[in-house]
Formats: C-alpha cells, structure tokens, sequence
C-alpha cells in the first residue's frame, strides 16, 4: 500500500510539473505580477486597474474549471496547464478565506454562486432542463447533433460563435484602452472590437456579422457589452444551440481578482429561444506566455473524412 | 482501498487535464470510439501543422506488406504547450500508436498515444485521447 502511494503521488508530481519543465517558445515574463511572501504568483491579488481606475482586463486567459467539458461527453479541457497561473478554480473554493478587496473591487464569487456554469458542448448544461429552445431551434439542434456536429463553423475552419470562444480550450487575449477594446482568440484567429465611445448599436440594418457589433459601458466595475448584428447561422457551442439575426449578446464581465476573470452571459433570440437565460463562463489568468499563431487553413484535411449526413 | 481509489481518480483527472483538447472538431464527426487500435511502424512524414499535427508511418500488415498510415493529433499549438516539438518525431523513428479508426477513411486514425519504441518514452499527450467519449 505504502508503495503505491509513493508512484501514486509520483506521478501526480510528474503529470503536474512535466509541462513547466518544458515551457513553450517565446517565453517573456508577465509584468507587474502580485506576489505571494513564497514568491509565487498571487491570483487572489488586487484587480489591476487602468490609469482611469477602471478594472484592466487586459490579460491572457485561459478556460477556467467548470467550463470545459460536459453536454456530448467528457469534453473539451483547458489547454496545458504549464503556463496556466492560476489556481484549480477560477473562483476560491466555498468557505476559502475571503482575499483582500482591491479598491473599489468586487468581492471574489464563491463557487456556487451566479448563474449556471456553461460548457463548450453545451451552453445549457447547468441549466435544469437544458436552454428553453424554440421547436424551430429545438430540431435544428437536434439534427446538427445527429450529424455529429459536422457542421459547426470550427471544423471547416470558419469563425465560431462567440460563445464557444469564450468557452474554447485555447486562450484568448484582452487589450484594453479607453475608447475600445480588443479581444484576441487564438481560435480561428478570432478578433473582436468592442467599441467604448458612447457609440450606440447600428440601427441601420447592417450586414451581418458573424461576430457581430459590440458596444460596451462601465457599470461599476462589470464591463458591459452589448452586442446585435449577428449572422443567421451561429453556433453558441459545439452540440449546435443556435443564434440568429434576431438575436442579442450581453456580457457583464468582471475581474474580481488579479487571476480570475468572468463573464455572465445573456442570450435573447425570439427566433430560438422562448426566453432569455444567463449562463457564465470563468477563465483564469496565463502568466509568462503569449498566444501562439492559430491558421486553420494551413493543412485542413478532416473534413474530408466527415460521415455523410444521417437522414 | 477506498483511499486508493480516490487516489487513482485523482491522478487520473490531472493526466486527463493535462492533455491537449481536440477543439477544431467533433471526434464523432470522424472517428469511431468503438474502433480502438494499436500500431506499430515507422515514421514517414510528420506534419507538423494546423489545424492537426499528423503523423504518417510504415506498418507491415498480415501479408507482409508495407502500408501507410495517416494519424491525426492535436493542433500544434496544443502539443507545444503539453511539450511536444515540430522535431519530437523524425522518420525512421519506429513508433507504438494506440488510437481510434477513422469511420469513414482507410489507414487514417486519431492518436492518444504515441510512444517511442527505442526508448520506450511515451510522449504524452499525443493527442486527443482525452475527448474521446466527447462528441
């Protein structure tokens, strides 16, 4: 018994570490770190803040736990936990010491608490009951399911749903000034503009977008995005729930913490759903790396061995 | 007994979480969980590119003869950040691949493992083992 626990927690140890022993190219520190007094990385630290005292979201973040797996089965997990900062969760565990608010910030979320923990597969899979489809919306799922999910815009290397960039196992980067903000995904090369300039959502009938139009205010210190304008094939997640022209994208994202960065998520699309919901997704802080250059293009050869559809 | 088996569970949940994600798409859309297999060859071309890496080997089959086959793996950014390198594998390198058969392609797989015969040294994290039961 002895002996197995010692290979037992041997290789824990070695599964643990192995990716830090073999960090990836380029590798540049990450500035203006809180430290712990054991001089690791403090993901309970103050939130940072721009010169206009606003929370700085800018970071590299990468899924966090409770988000990765779960609707069509195990799932999707987060990306090598080498260069991943932070802690198992991207929450403190219930009944962790509360850490020291940073001025102005928000009180770290226990565990449990908000709204249900959406996963890549299934944006609804916290949610009892699953996401109130419409039977329009109910059926397209269940048939892009059927085909196994052949279709979703990720596999035939086209932009994915914003939603399932939030949730995708690669990371994504925030650049954050004033009158806009950037987010980088490394899947699909994904780029997306918030505009903070007061500028309201396009009224004029826009061309779609497969991301969308995002405007974005300050509300204390949650973010809040608005976002409209959508193309009438999105896929919120990899099981297919779908988003329309009709449909509307408010975020409210907050870094309540130096290493914790969430989102609650609201969806409102008559066309496919009978009501609105809210789900969140939590991601966690990535120190000493960047993202890594992400061409689907480059050689895609699965596709051409997707099944025929089931009829 | 019970200790141990919590033990293992949670060895087993950091290995599971270490291991890159197949995220360009489904693993139903191609291959066949029911279809597990093992391979011995070597190496003839890696192609270390997006959005799979994939290696190509040499395997004798029951009449003796040479054929090529096609495994896909993670995308490289992935592989990069669980330690693999563009120059892990070279040809010639005799290779064990435990995998999962494609449905609907001859010889093209899908690698969970992929382990060095000379050395024995299993690179972990080859590939998307991790998701197989995802759809």
């Amino acid at each position: 018994m002895k002996a197995f626990l010692v290979i037992a927690v041997s290789i824990m140890l070695a599964v643990a570490i192995s990716p830090i022993l073999l960090a990836q190219w380029p590798d540049y520190p990450t500035a203006a770190v809180p430290m712990l007094p054991n001089g690791q990385p403090n993901m309970e630290g103050p939130t940072p803040r721009t010169p206009d005292g606003k929370p700085d979201l800018s970071g590299i973040w990468a899924l966090g736990r409770g988000g990765g797996g779960g609707g069509g089965g195990r799932g999707q997990r987060g990306q090598g936990r080498g260069d991943v900062a932070g802690g198992a969760n991207a929450a403190p565990p219930a009944g962790a010491p509360a850490p020291a608010p940073a001025r102005g910030a928000a009180p770290a979320p226990a565990a449990n608490a908000g709204p249900p923990v959406a996963t890549f597969f299934d944006l609804g899979s916290g949610i009892q009951g699953g996401l109130p489809y419409t039977p329009w919306a109910a059926e397209l799922r269940r048939q892009r399911m059927a085909d196994n999910m052949k279709d979703n815009p990720d596999a035939h290397c086209l932009p994915i749903g914003l939603t399932q960039l939030h949730l995708h196992p690669q990371p994504r980067k925030i650049i954050q000034t004033p009158k806009l903000i950037v987010m980088l995904y490394e899947a699909q090369g994904g780029v997306r503009q918030i505009f903070m300039d007061g500028r309201p959502l396009p009224n004029n009938d826009p061309q779609p977008w497969w991301y969308g139009y995002s405007i974005g205010h300050w509300e204390g210190d949650d973010l809040v995005v608005e976002t409209t304008g959508f193309r009438d094939d999105v896929w919120l997640d990899v099981n297919g729930s779908p988003l329309t022209t009709t449909g509307k994208m408010t975020e409210r994202m907050r870094r309540p913490n130096y290493g914790t960065f969430q989102t609650d998520i609201t969806i409102e699309d008559p066309k496919s759903y009978t009501k609105p919901f809210t789900v969140r997704v939590n991601h966690r802080v990535m120190l000493n790396t960047d993202l890594i250059e992400f061409i689907c293009q480059e050689n895609e050869k699965s596709s051409q061995h997707f099944e025929p559809p089931s009829k | 007994m019970k200790f141990r088996s919590i033990l293992l569970g949670v060895a087993l949940a950091i290995a599971c979480a270490a291991l890159p994600a197949l995220a360009h798409h489904a693993f139903n859309a191609e291959f066949d969980r029911q279809k597990p297999i093992t391979l011995t060859g070597k190496v003839t071309r890696v192609e270390w590119a997006n959005p799979h890496a994939r290696i190509y080997f040499d395997v004798k089959n029951e009449a003796g003869e040479m054929v090529n086959w096609d495994f896909e793996m993670g995308s490289p950014n992935g592989l990069m950040r669980n330690g693999w390198r563009r120059d892990s594998l070279k040809t010639g390198d005799e290779i064990t691949v435990t995998g999962w058969l494609a449905k609907h392609a001859p010889r093209v797989g899908n690698a969970g493992t992929v382990t060095m015969v000379a050395t024995g040294k299993r690179l972990f994290a080859a590939s998307s083992e991790g998701d197989a039961n995802a759809r």
